[in-house]
């Protein structure tokens, strides 16, 4: 394969203009449109970004594009995985794969089954910064792991209901933003999660009257016996200098790791806007996510990350909800 | 107002200066080793004692800077003698020891003051009123960090063995702990994670406590005494339904100086510090000095004190059975 002809479905996702900015870098990607459940949001988001509207899945696919770009609401993931499997189009989905782990389990299946690829969009997994902290744990600077103190706090994704929609969200902030992290750990630890306990509640963002937590924090064990902690609390004011975070402590043997995946941010204060804001001038994830994604098609190679990946931190998440509902902790 | 402190260490000598710059004068010290006694004692023009009950005899309160497991036994006698009570936290090792000082004093009509300090450090007393104050609503989700080196690492100090101190979640923990309960009120269930739980001959501990709040708020408690020396941190966030504090690790610091280390060995503990006109052990002492010759209501009381402890002896026997506990159910025997 030398081209790609992709395709986007849905645009439900605060992340989609970023993957089709990822996609557009690449001379040997041709973004065929995009088709979207919800009409009036896939016509406006076309039009903002110059792509191709198609009134229905069904139309789009008929374009037979090679590769779809997953980006609806996370309890529609399947649906479409389904529709694109049948299409015979590889898949790069939006995460969390599934809000729960059978469900994912069965889309890994499914693709199997079609002999199309699944990647599931951790896109940290390509931040520098990330990987120079693995690069030193895998090194053994730290000795023995013994536990991660992490965050992935965030600010409530502004004038996009669905986050908050148990139908279609699946949950709250740990459906959210637990799975960045708990990825990241698999991939730093080398080493499964075999308990999770969660707590949360819905004090942030009381107004909106949120039928989801929207303050979570969650503690992992890990077969290796490590532990670790991941605050996924929607917790960053609409006034926040930044969207929010991505940051690990690890505490081993040998000392202190902290990785603050988004701190290479320049200060910006401007007349007639109150506060500061941070620009961000670290490398971008995203494209390191995009582009492996393209070369792994084009290369006939699997991703550097699996549908079974999407597996893992799904499972994750359907347990720390079961948890906090429970208030028990929950194996895997 | 005379004092008598018991105890020569670290914090025997962290309270003496800091009664310096009260009206209180400290009249006699005790401690069982002779050396660190006479010169401590020196230090601050007082008497070096050869018995607990010669201090006793001396002083009108007396301030227990003793190991953790003989704070009970010290508080008791100086009870029994009608001597109103200073006790560096934790209260007691064990909730029993603990519930029978507050008792001890209950009846002997003295009071029992703690020195959880962590009430009278700026940033935290600043956090704490701006929530009682409503700036930022209702508290959803507070984070506290604590870390240091292992103190006297691979000696045979009292404080590394954890049958006498109770260890990081004890000795250092407890601090977050009873600020979170003072921040969000009385907490509900504890769930940890601790290397000393899982591995007791580890060179160092970590610790990772989750607290339901019985209101309603989540508080995240992390404890170290795993990093490289002299590193010392602390963290500090809260967020609310209207709004958020941050007082992250990396701006505890005004001013930072690095110097080429030297020989590191025997590495003592350490207070965290930041230029301050007034020492927060002294703001401590100053408000501890009003409370016993004024009747002033103490900042953190006996009550609190205990139920500090009982999240900290949660969090261990969490950590240990691997399942949440609630302080509440903790019962004296067996912590």
């Amino acid at each position: 394969m030398t081209s790609l002809r992709v395709a986007l479905l849905s645009s439900a996702h605060v992340h989609a203009a970023g993957w089709l900015a990822g996609l557009r870098q690449r001379a040997e990607v041709t973004v065929l449109g995009v088709a979207d459940e919800d009409r009036a949001r896939g016509r406006s988001f076309a039009a903002a970004q110059g792509l191709t509207w198609f009134d229905s899945y069904a139309a789009l696919l008929a374009e037979a594009p090679d590769a779809v770009v997953i980006n609806s609401e996370n309890t529609r993931h399947a649906a479409l995985v389904d529709r694109a499997a049948d299409a015979g189009a590889h898949i790069f989905c939006e995460k969390p794969l599934a809000t729960t782990a059978d469900e994912a389990r069965r889309m890994v299946a499914r693709c199997q089954d079609a002999g199309v690829t699944l990647m599931t969009a951790f896109p940290m997994r390509f931040s520098p910064a990330v990987i120079a902290a693995r690069e030193a744990l895998l090194a053994g600077n730290l000795g023995r792991v013994y536990g991660c103190n992490a965050t992935n706090q965030g600010q409530l994704p502004a004038g996009v209901p669905w986050f908050i929609d148990p139908q279609l969200a699946g949950g709250g902030a740990l459906m959210d933003h637990v799975v960045h992290v708990a990825d990241l750990l698999r991939w730093f630890f080398g080493s499964e999660a075999r308990e999770v306990y969660a707590l949360a509640n819905r004090i942030l963002h009381r107004e909106l009257e949120p039928q989801v937590e929207t303050g979570a924090v969650v503690l992992l064990d890990f077969e290796d016996g490590s532990f670790a902690s991941i605050d996924c609390s929607w917790s960053r004011p609409p006034q926040y200098p930044t969207w929010g975070n991505v940051k690990l402590e690890i505490v081993g043997e040998g000392g202190l790791l902290t990785l603050d995946a988004f701190r290479q941010a320049s200060t910006v204060y401007r007349r007639g806007t109150p506060g500061a804001q941070l620009a961000y001038w670290g490398s971008d994830a995203n494209q390191g996510l995009i582009d492996d994604f393209v070369d792994s098609l084009l290369q006939g190679r699997p991703p550097a990350i699996s549908g079974e990946d999407g597996v893992r931190a799904s499972a994750i998440a359907e347990a720390a909800l079961k948890s906090a509902r429970s208030g028990e902790p929950v194996q895997l | 107002m005379r004092v008598g402190i018991v105890g020569a260490g670290f914090m025997g000598e962290t309270h003496a200066r800091a009664w310096a710059a009260t009206p209180a004068q400290v009249a006699a010290i005790y401690a069982p080793r002779e050396e660190p006694t006479r010169k401590l004692a020196q230090q601050v023009g007082a008497s070096a004692c050869r018995s607990l009950q010669e201090l006793i005899d001396q002083v009108d309160v007396v301030d227990v800077c003793a190991p953790t497991d003989q704070h009970a036994a010290i508080g008791l006698q100086a009870a029994a003698a009608g001597r109103h009570l200073l006790v560096e936290k934790p209260l007691a090792r064990k909730l029993g020891e603990g519930q029978e000082l507050l008792q001890a004093c209950e009846q002997a009509g003295v009071q029992l003051l703690v020195g959880h300090v962590l009430r009278f450090f700026p940033e935290y007393v600043a956090a704490q009123a701006a929530v009682t104050r409503g700036d930022i609503g209702d508290v959803a989700m507070l984070r506290l960090t604590r870390g240091s080196f292992q103190p006297w690492a691979g000696t045979a100090h009292w404080l590394t063995d954890e049958s006498r101190s109770g260890g990081l979640v004890l000795d250092l923990m407890i601090h977050d702990f009873d600020y979170a309960q003072w921040v969000a009120g009385p907490v509900e269930s504890v769930h940890a994670r601790s290397v000393r739980s899982r591995e007791a001959g580890a060179p160092g501990d970590y610790c990772l406590a989750l607290l339901q709040h019985r209101g309603g708020a989540i508080s995240h408690v992390e404890g170290a005494w795993a990093y490289p020396q002299p590193l010392f941190r602390t963290a500090l966030e809260i967020a609310g339904s209207e709004g958020l504090i941050e007082q992250p690790v990396e701006s505890t610091a005004p001013l930072d100086i690095r110097l080429v280390q030297q020989d590191a060995e025997g590495a003592d503990i350490v207070a965290p510090t930041s230029p301050l006109a007034e020492d927060p052990f002294v703001t401590q002492m100053r408000n501890i000095h009003d409370v016993l010759a004024d009747g002033a209501a103490p900042r953190c009381s006996a009550a609190e004190a205990l139920a500090a402890l009982r999240i900290a002896l949660a969090a261990r026997e969490s950590a240990r059975c691997g399942r949440p506990v609630r302080p509440d159910e903790l019962v004296a025997e067996a912590n």
